[in-house]
């Protein structure tokens, strides 16, 4: 071991953060990097879903508070991108990675949305689950991705927030709205239960991100955390989890569920789940019919840079 | 629902307040669309401000009116022919350049109206063409730049700028074919008018994009509810909730 690989152990050891600058192993950086993009991509691709619904959001004031969201969504791509970048690698490589399929990004935004309940449900679940993970993510030891998770993470709760007052609208309107809300229920809460990844026993790239302190808690312990906190909101909704093996664990004080479908959650990983192809799609087409645009941006800049000099 | 102003100074204001929704939801069509990350936050944010600017402009009509409906009502439950909306807003997003000329005509022309309002009779309306006179100066830099980025980038995108200038400024003669009401209400027509046609003449010139000879078009006024194809199935997509379920809350 020289003296760097010791240094960088120290840092990890210590609980001190790891900063751009500093040696770090090879495995560590492009383990980040796949992680920080991911990250990153989810935040982008996540705007589709609700975007689906932007336009026909049935208030002014819905409508305000939802571009807000997809807005912030962006926001956080962009500062994700950026810590991204401070590893060694560029925006656009990571948008070549996204659309050859080399990238990923969370499976969750692969499921299509609905009715206009399903604007409260993902706010409420997928961003609740989300910030789970991402609260734990404030202590990883990439000083930058951990500073740009405090950051996202004051963001987020004002989105979870927004998702479950939709939710409580809903649940206590009419019978219409409140079908609505147990079906958006319904459809996202398996699916953003998968959201923290495999079991811990069948996660390729868990135990060594434990160890270098990158994840900082496993993925059922987090999928726990947000089992036991979501449960007690459903039912203050009056709605119904849909699972009939729930069950409140008086010793260990955690609620149980039924195995998970993980079949459908590989199959969607792989591609093929209701929208990954139209994501995918989306985007690509949003990034190629404006080539021109970036050109045109380019070459102005260069022009005006030209006659200045 | 029939929803009928009374009072002069709403009718007045509504014309304003439906031209700010209609290009806030055209703009909201951008979302995730834009060239890149950071243009789609722009766009989002200059939608957000005409959507906030509609509700402030629907609220003062609500209160001048003394009406028992409110802002929700007026966007959602009126159809084509009850929009006072310039048709220059409605026109599609066809590309980019559609979006950024289609916004730069607009926003000069929000630019001088708005700031005539600031010394309006009516202390709240002065009051809030203060506060959005400073988005729409934000928004017209936005688009004012990009006029200069397409206009003197590539052949391509001053070809494609060329092409939505032409169709866009077919929408702009009615604008300027002011009525008793805008005269009431705009402290000076005239210059309105002026103000606009020297800066975009200005501005074309100087990015190099030709202001051909139209010939005025029959298209009728927007002040008569008037509208192209587009609008009925913009509204059809925004009103959707609302229509579909006249009994719930949202």
């Amino acid at each position: 071991m020289d003296k760097f690989e010791q240094a960088f152990n120290e840092i990890i050891e210590k609980d001190l953060k790891v900063e751009p600058r500093d040696w770090m192993p090879e495995k560590y950086r492009k383990n980040l990097i796949r992680q920080i993009s991911q990250h990153a991509h989810s935040e982008v691709i996540g705007m589709q879903p609700e975007g689906n619904w932007l336009l026909r959001a049935p208030s002014l004031r819905s409508k305000q508070v939802l571009l807000a969201k997809i807005q912030d969504e962006a926001g956080h791509g962009l500062y994700l991108y950026s810590v991204a970048e401070t590893l060694g690698i560029s925006r656009q490589e990571m948008n070549a990675q996204l659309h050859s399929g080399e990238a990923k990004y969370s499976s969750i935004f692969n499921y299509p949305t609905l009715t206009w309940a399903d604007m409260g449900a993902v706010g409420w679940l997928v961003d609740g689950a989300a910030i789970v993970n991402q609260v734990s993510l404030q202590r990883t030891s990439y000083g930058p991705y951990s500073r740009g998770m405090v950051r996202i993470c004051k963001e987020e709760s004002f989105h979870q927030r927004q998702g479950y007052e939709i939710m409580v609208q809903m649940a206590n309107g009419t019978p219409e709205q409140k079908e609505m809300a147990q079906d958006a229920l319904n459809r996202f809460w398996e699916p953003s239960l998968m959201m923290f990844g495999p079991h811990d026993a069948d996660s390729a790239h868990s135990s060594q991100s434990m160890a270098w302190k990158i994840k900082r808690e496993s993925n059922d312990h987090l999928r726990q955390r947000f089992i036991d906190r979501t449960v007690p909101q459903a039912h203050f909704l009056g709605l119904t989890i849909p699972d009939e093996n729930l069950k409140f664990n008086e010793e260990t004080g955690h609620w149980e569920t039924s195995p998970f479908n993980w079949d459908e959650f590989w199959n969607v990983i792989k591609g093929n789940g209701p929208c990954n192809r139209e994501r995918l799609d989306h985007h690509k087409k949003a990034h190629n019919e404006n080539a021109w645009v970036r050109e045109a941006a380019a070459a102005y800049s260069s022009k005006v840079e030209t006659s200045v000099a | 629902m029939k929803l009928e102003l009374q009072h002069d100074e709403s009718k007045f204001l509504i014309r304003l307040a439906d031209t700010s929704v209609i290009l806030g939801q055209r703009l909201a069509e951008m979302c995730s669309r834009g060239p890149f990350l950071e243009e789609d936050m722009a766009l989002s944010n200059i939608s957000l401000d005409l959507f906030g600017r509609a509700e402030e402009l629907y609220k003062l009509i609500c209160k001048i009116e003394g009406a028992d409906y409110t802002p929700d009502d007026l966007v959602y439950r009126r159809n084509e022919r009850e929009y006072y909306n310039i048709k220059l807003v409605e026109q599609p997003n066809e590309d980019f350049a559609w979006v950024i000329a289609r916004q730069f005509f607009h926003d000069l022309y929000a630019e001088t109206l708005f700031g005539q309002l600031t010394t309006s009779s009516n202390a709240e309306l002065a009051g809030l063409a203060v506060k959005v006179l400073k988005e729409i100066k934000y928004s017209h830099m936005h688009a004012a730049d990009w006029m200069d980025r397409l206009g003197l980038g590539t052949e391509e995108s001053n070809h494609r700028l060329q092409y939505a200038v032409d169709h866009l400024r077919k929408y702009i003669v009615e604008i300027f074919d002011f009525d008793d009401l805008d005269r009431r209400f705009i402290a000076d027509t005239a210059s309105l008018e002026t103000t606009w046609r020297n800066a975009v003449s200005a501005k074309l010139q100087a990015c190099n994009i030709e202001e051909k000879e139209i010939v005025t078009p029959s298209i009728r006024d927007f002040r008569d509810g008037y509208h192209s194809e587009h609008m009925g199935n913009l509204l059809s997509i925004m009103q959707y909730l609302p229509r579909a379920y006249p009994d719930a809350k949202w």
